[in-house]
Order: structure tokens, then sequence, then C-alpha cells
């Protein structure tokens, strides 16, 4: 409101270059990085990994590390010149006017201490409040991060509460000596959507109440247009684009940041949202940057003098700046996709196939040992942690189930169940019309040749010492599928397909970059050519710009070869496009499933409705309905009765006596005439009268709170 | 409309360690008048003002250029600040007129606003004007009335009811009673909805009131 009166920036950084002392040099992690962070404001800083968005982050603490240091340039915090300041006057700094929010809560909280101790640490120590005194204000604040039940929480160690509580009293921690700046570094990533969504909202409570500045910094742009007023877009240690969130995201600049766009799923009104292009190669590092433009490898506008010359940062009257040769010319909407990066096109073929899998009410329960004397003694009751409950469809050969949910739901547990890594409690599982649900040991190699997996990380599911040539063609010859002296032949023509050509054939895992392994990985679970591939979340610790390519070449594999494929994610906008089927689990029970059309529409169950809500859309232009859940989800040794999601629906209240039935009852399954099974007590005439949760604001009315 | 709402937060700060050149170059530099001096847990220790930075030329007239140097870069902070007694602060629960007032009285250009007994931040008198410019809608576009009427119940009730009818808002304004003329009483008031004619040609119509100012 007090516009009229202009406050100096909190935060100004002016033109920074951070440099780490190696052997024989030095290496210029950071180049030419200016902002400011106005009071009460959220300046996004966004990029892949490897960019130098954490280390501008830690110039401005100084926590650089011994070989670290700011080569050039300024850091002004609140009129002050932080670089050079030292000892005792910034670590008063640290204590009283900045505070940092970190990726991992758990990394943050110290394992040994109840939560109410090493937060009032914070006060007694930096104000010398008395003990009392300090606990009444950790509670005060707990209450205002919306932590239920504050004062118990004060009594507990950190692992007796979840990721988003830790996160929350990690922030709290922070707020607690209301610090003028508030850095947060992924402070989200680790968080489930549904949580995540929650602590977004908090962010954004917080930074109007307190007037903090905010540096946020992520990788996630949906994100970003969420919380963020302002953004900048980091490649390779420098900012190529800068400027308020409207406009770097509905008429990007930079070609990295229009490419940056189109690699990320939109989770719009149509399918064709979704479709992603991969920007070619990747970010070069740090010591072998290439002169002139740092973009121009991967750029599709590269001229002669993005080679030789560095583009100046060129401001736009609109206060976007831009660091690009032809910064203004390029125009992002007549953009067409090379050859290289097209993603192949969805045949989709409505002709009905068999089912290659056959799930019938499968169970995974794992036993549970209690620890009381009873327990030990074999006396006491068993008890299981349900894991996978009545598991109950078909998967069609040649096609891609995605499955969906939360950590902690199950997904995992489904596919290691069907791999065979873990044995079937109960119910039945028929593959390729051979039962499935027997030990692991009993299986024939043929079985075992048909169903191969690929993992979530690519490091270590590699043996590091073993070439790349070596660990694709172990399975060739393992299910003897090739003849030994057609081994490497084979596996290069898969190198190929993987786009990695012969020359990765004798390298070691850790000469490749992430997205490199994770092609090995896929490639080595084609090499027996099976017929049912299990990906475990394979994209989810890649960049976007490499999850794009990725995704793409999985499609086109899956084509090429007739695979089946049963596809892990967390979040449902990646799935979206190459799933026929989605799958969306909640505590170990499938929730809803049914055509990958159908459940991006109404009806919906009313937890997938939540989880389509709590995905961070990159379009400030996108308007998402308001649910959050409430709570955590329940544990999985004690699951609620009746439908399990009872304790967390916000649609109970549509039923008569505030869904009862829910507390007592198993929902039934409701199919609608496509297909698209929900098991829920709401009948689906009212499931269809809901709202679709993505809307697009309409033109002109587009302001970020 | 509390001091809490209106002032500062996380104003720039300062230790009393610090030299008062650094002290004179932050002022300069992000264009403030006010520097509170906090110690540890941004407890508030005094106040830095432009004009206590001041050193009077009597106290350099018999030095030599050395030895005005030499003054100037041993001056902390510390010695030159306001403290004690005659540091003036103030709550942020309390009403920006009645911080307005606590400035009046004591002449002094800022209060800086303690929080659970640490700086909060700071309340200036560039605060209160622009504060004052909001409430006289200063922001938005319309037309200003300033109307006399007398110092009657009832009598803005008669303006804000014309203004209704009209479909029209009021976006700002205020009121005290009128200069030289006792029993009466001046409102000024911000109204969108209507052009100047319009809304003096409805205002006239009000009897016993009179339209003394209108842009």
């Amino acid at each position: 409101m007090n516009n009229l009166k202009k406050a100096p920036p909190v935060l100004i950084l002016e033109d920074v270059a951070v440099a780490y002392k190696i052997r024989g040099g030095e290496i210029e992690a950071v180049q030419n990085v200016s902002f400011e962070i106005n009071r009460g404001e959220t300046h996004g800083i966004v990029g892949e990994s490897g960019c130098g968005k954490s280390t501008v982050a830690w110039a401005v603490l100084n926590f650089l590390g011994a070989n670290g240091y700011v080569k050039r340039g300024s850091i002004k915090f609140q009129g002050q010149e932080l670089v050079g300041v030292t000892g005792e006057e910034l670590r008063r700094l640290r204590g009283d006017q900045i505070a940092m929010v970190y990726q991992d809560p758990m990394q943050a909280l110290n394992p040994s201490m109840r939560l109410g101790d090493q937060m009032s640490e914070v006060l007694t120590v930096h104000r010398d409040m008395d003990k009392k005194e300090a606990e009444k204000r950790c509670i005060e604040m707990l209450e205002r991060v919306y932590m239920p039940d504050a004062a118990n929480v004060m009594n507990r160690y950190p692992h007796q509460i979840s990721g988003g509580q830790q996160q929350r009293v990690v922030i709290a921690t922070a707020l607690l000596n209301n610090p003028a700046l508030l850095i947060m570094d992924e402070p989200t990533t680790a968080l489930d959507v549904t949580v995540e969504a929650v602590v977004l909202d908090l962010i954004a409570d917080l930074r109007r109440e307190f007037d903090t500045a905010i540096m946020y910094i992520t990788h996630n742009l949906g994100v970003v247009a969420r919380v963020s007023t302002r953004v900048g877009v980091m490649y390779a240690g420098e900012m190529v684009e800068r400027g308020t969130v409207e406009d770097i995201y509905k008429d990007p600049q930079h070609p990295y940041t229009q490419g940056l766009m189109r690699c990320v799923p939109k989770l719009g009104a149509d399918k064709a949202s979704s479709i992603l292009y991969p920007i070619r190669g990747r970010v070069p590092p740090p010591n072998n940057r290439p002169v002139g433009c740092v973009f121009s490898p991967r750029c599709d506008y590269v001229r002669e003098i993005c080679h030789n010359k560095r583009p100046e940062l060129l401001e736009f009257s609109s206060g976007v700046s831009v660091r690009c040769h032809f910064a203004g010319e390029i125009e992002a909407d007549k953009w067409s996709p090379s050859d290289d990066i097209l993603p192949p096109e969805i045949i989709t073929d409505t002709s009905p196939r068999e089912p290659i899998l056959k799930l019938d009410n499968l169970k995974k329960y794992y036993e549970v040992q209690g620890s009381s004397l009873k327990d030990i003694l074999g006396l006491g009751e068993q008890r299981y942690v349900k894991a996978v409950e009545n598991a109950d469809f078909d998967l069609p050969r040649g096609t891609t189930l995605g499955v969906v949910g939360e950590s902690g739901c199950g997904k995992s547990t489904l596919i290691k169940t069907i791999i065979g890594l873990e044995q079937t409690t109960e119910g039945h599982a028929e593959f390729m019309e051979i039962d499935i649900t027997d030990e692991i040991s009993t299986r024939g190699e043929d079985v075992i040749k048909e169903l191969q997996m690929v993992f979530q990380n690519p490091d270590s599911t590699m043996n590091p010492s073993y070439t790349v040539g070596q660990q694709i063609g172990r399975p060739m010859k393992r299910f003897s599928t090739v003849p030994k002296d057609e081994i490497r032949g084979e596996v290069i023509k898969l190198l190929e397909s993987m786009r990695l050509g012969e020359n990765y054939y004798d390298r070691l895992p850790r000469q490749l970059s992430g997205g490199e392994k994770q092609r090995v990985g896929i490639a080595r679970a084609l090499a027996s050519h099976p017929n049912l591939v299990l990906c475990d979340e394979p994209v989810s610790a890649l960049d976007v710009s490499v999850q794009a390519a990725l995704l793409n070449l999985l499609l086109e594999l899956q084509q090429e070869y007739d695979t089946t494929m049963m596809f892990i994610a967390h979040d449902l906008s990646v799935v979206r496009f190459f799933s026929d089927q989605v799958a969306v689990m909640y505590l170990g029970q499938i929730m809803e499933i049914g055509p990958a059309n159908a459940i991006y529409a109404p009806p919906y169950h009313p937890y997938s409705e939540a989880l389509l809500s709590a995905v961070p859309i990159p379009d400030p232009s996108a308007e998402q309905k308001h649910i959050r859940l409430e709570g955590t989800v329940p544990s999985a040794i004690n699951p609620p009765d009746g439908c399990r999601f009872h304790t967390r629906c916000p649609r109970r209240e549509l039923l008569p006596d505030g869904g009862a039935i829910c507390e007592t009852e198993m929902p039934p399954w409701r199919e609608t005439a496509e297909g698209h099974r929900i098991f829920c007590h709401i009948p689906l005439e009212t499931l269809n009268t809901f709202d679709p949760v993505i809307t697009q604001k309409p033109e002109g009315s587009n302001h970020v709170s | 409309m509390l001091v809490k709402d209106y002032m500062t937060r996380h104003p720039i700060m300062i230790s009393p360690e610090t030299d008062a050149s650094e002290a004179q170059n932050i002022m300069t530099e992000n264009n403030i008048r006010h520097l509170p001096v906090v110690g540890d847990g941004k407890r508030l220790l005094g106040l830095i003002t432009r004009e206590k930075l001041h050193v009077p030329p009597s106290d350099l007239g018999s030095l030599n250029v050395w030895e005005i140097s030499r003054l100037l870069s041993d001056l902390k902070v510390k010695g030159m600040m306001v403290k004690g007694k005659d540091l003036i602060t103030t709550e942020g629960d309390i009403t920006i007129e009645d911080a307005a007032k606590i400035m009046l009285e004591e002449k002094i250009g800022c209060l800086p606003v303690l929080e659970d007994g640490v700086v909060g931040g700071i309340i200036t008198d560039t605060d209160m004007l622009a504060h004052l410019a909001h409430l006289m809608g200063a922001t938005v576009q319309g037309v200003r009335v300033t109307i006399r009427m007398p110092d009657k119940v009832g009598e803005s009730a008669k303006v804000t009811d014309v203004i209704a009818s009209h479909g029209w808002g009021i976006y700002g304004g205020g009121g005290h009673d009128a200069p030289k003329q006792p029993g009466y009483w001046d409102a000024v008031l911000k109204i969108q909805g209507g052009d100047k004619e319009e809304v003096v040609a409805a205002l006239e119509q009000i009897e016993g009131q009179e339209i003394i100012d209108v842009r």
C-alpha cells in the first residue's frame, strides 16, 4: 500500500562473480549476476542443476567454503557491503537479519534434540531471552505456520513428525528473529505435491505478514509461478533473463527460457499442453564454458556472433532484461521443433488388445515386529503394513499405465511385487498367462527376461566398475537372446537408439551425466526385449530439459518394440502425455483408474482432484481450484476403516450425514462408460458436477498474489 | 490504521561500533535520514540521525588537516547517537495519529517501533506524509471537493446520501473544524464515479452546505 514511498531494496547484487580455487587455477562458477530484492517481495531464481543458483545464495551469506570467494562485484544487504565482511559482524547478520531454509528439513534439524529446545535456542542465544518466554514465542510461531498441536510438537523429536511438518518447523525457526531476508533453497523439492502446495501457500502468507524479502531458489518453473513476483533465470552461471513472472512466462525472450517453458508439462486444458520439447545437449560444466554466449551450443537461433562475443544484458522498457544478442527479435510463437527433438506421434490404437498383465485383488502386506514382550515371544497379535491393497486391473499389450500418488502410497511396492522383488501376500497376478505370485526363485528365465525394470536413481543401479557395454550386454548374455558374437553389435544398436553412439561402449558410469546414465539404464532394461517394462520414477532425478528428452525417447522405444509399460510418477503432469491409462493410488489403494484423458477431467475422485489442484503449473494465467488436504497420510499399519481417504477427504460433506458411510464401509467401484473407475461412495452423477480443476484465467486479470 | 501497518519493517540498522563516516555513507546511499543502532538480537541501543552526525565547525577550527582526518576516523556511532532518556520509541499497536502526536510533541522526525522489545520497524515523518496522501486519496483519480457544513449531527450523512444515490464512491477524505469560522466543519472528499460538474451539481442541492473548493 505504501507505494508513494520508495524504500530501498533489501538486497542488491551488482555484477557478482564467484570463483572457486582449484588445483591449477580457479573456476568462475557464477558471472555477472545482478539483481535486487525489495521488502515483501519474493524473487525466484530458476535454472537447471549446476547453473549456479545455490552458489549465489551462498555468496550472500559467505558460505562459499574455504576455496570459494566473491571475485568481483558487490553484494549489499540493507545498505551494507557484505563482500569481505567476516567474523562477528557476519555472525550477527546471519543470526538477526538473514535466515535460510534448505531443501532437506531433516538435515537442518538436530535429530537428537527436542524440537522445542532447538527452536528456542535461537531466541535464548541471540536475544538473551529467558527459556519460558522463548518457548511461548516458539509455540506462537509454530501456530502461525499452521502446525497442528503446536505445544505438543515442541516436545517431540524431528523423526516423530512428517516431512511437511519438519519443513514448517524449519521455516518457523527461520522466522523467529523476524529476518529482513529469507533465502529459501529448494524448500519444497523433497516434499509431496499436496504438502508442497500447503507450504507454498504458507510462504506467500508469511511474506505479506512479515514484509520479508525472499530469495526463492528452485528448479521448478511451476513453483516459481506460484510464489514469486519477479524471477531470474540462470544458465551456466549467468543470469540470462530477469523480469516479472507475468512477463517471463507469457513472453520469454531468451532462447533458453523459451526452451525451458517448452520442456515442462503445463497440465492445461488439452493434452497438447503436455507435449514436451527437450533442449538438445546439456549444461556445460563451469570449467568448460563456451566463449561467447554460454547458451550458443544449444541454441536454435545461433549465429556467427554468438560464438565470438559475449552478449550484454539488454534492458527492455517493460523492465525485462535479457542476455542475448538477438533479444526482442526472436519470436517464440514462430518456433518449430527440429526433427531431432520432435516427440514421436502417439498412435492411438483403439482396437482392444489382449491383456499382458492381469492383477486380481493383489495384496502386499509387510509384517511388523512389535517391541513388547508379547510380540517378541510371538504371542501378540501380528500387525501388518498394508502396502498394497486389492490392486485389480488388466494391462493390455503395448499400452502404458501411469501410476501416480504421494510418497508412501505403495506405487513402488506394487511394481516390486509384480516383478518379484517382493512376495505377494494374497491375490493373483498373471503375466502372459503365467502365474507370477510364487517366489521369484521358482520363476523361469523366460518370464524374468520379459519383465524388466528401470530404476529411479541411475547411479545406484549401475555397477561402477563395469563399462556401459558390459552392463547392457549382460542381460543379453544371461538370457541368451543374442548369439555371443553379435552382442557387441546389438549393444551398439541399442546405444544408437538411445542417441548415445558407439563411443559410449567402453565408458564407465562415472564418465556419464545423469541423463546419459539413465539412458543406459533404459537400454539395459530393453536389452532382453522384454514385454513389460516397469519404470520407477525414471526421470524424477533429472533436470527438466533432460527429462523431456528421456520421456520422448521412452515413448518412441515403446512404440518401436511394442513394449508394455508401467510408469510411476509422483505428479500427475508428467504421465499425462504418454499414458494410455492412469491409476491414482492412496495409502496402498488404487483410488481411480481409467483412460488418461478421463482422469484429468471430471468426474474426479476427490483425491485426484486434490492432487491436480496441488500441482504447481508453470503458467501464471492458469487458474487452479484451491483444495488443500488437511492432516497427513495416516499410517499404513493402521489404515482408516472404510474408505482410506475419509480422514482427509474434502468432499465427504456431499454425502448424507457428512459422509458417515465413508468411515465404516469400503466404497464401491463406480464405472463410467469409457472404462474409467472411481473408488468412492459419492455417486457418479455428483462427481460429474465438479468443475474442472484447471481453467484459464480471463485475459487481463493476471495478477500474482 | 495502526503504526504496525504503516511503518517500514526491516529498517536498515547499524551496530554501535560502526564508524560515523560509514553511517553517513549508508544514509546518503540509501537516501534515508534515520538509522536505529542495535546490539545483538536487534535490541535497540540508540538512534542516529543526520543532525547527530553533524560535527560543529568550531570543534575543528583549531585543528590542522591531519588532526581533522584523525578525529573523523576515530568517530564511532556509539558516541554520537541519541540514547538513554532522549531515545523515544513506540509500540506497533498504537494509532497513527497517536504516533504523530508524540512526534510533534517531542519535535522529532522518527520513532523506532519496538515489537517484543526488539526493533520491528521504524516510522518517520515521511511515512506520515505518505499516509496522509493515501488517506486523502492521492493515488486514485477522482473529484476532490471541500464542503463547509454546520457542525451538527446529520450533516455528513446528507453528503454521503447524495453520493450513494448517484452510485459514486468515496475513495479518501477527512475533515476538521473550519478555520476562522466557529460552528462550521470542513470536509474533504475524494469522489469517484462522476465528473466535476456532476459532483458539484449534485452536492449544491444540499441546503446549508457550501462547496468551497473543487478540483
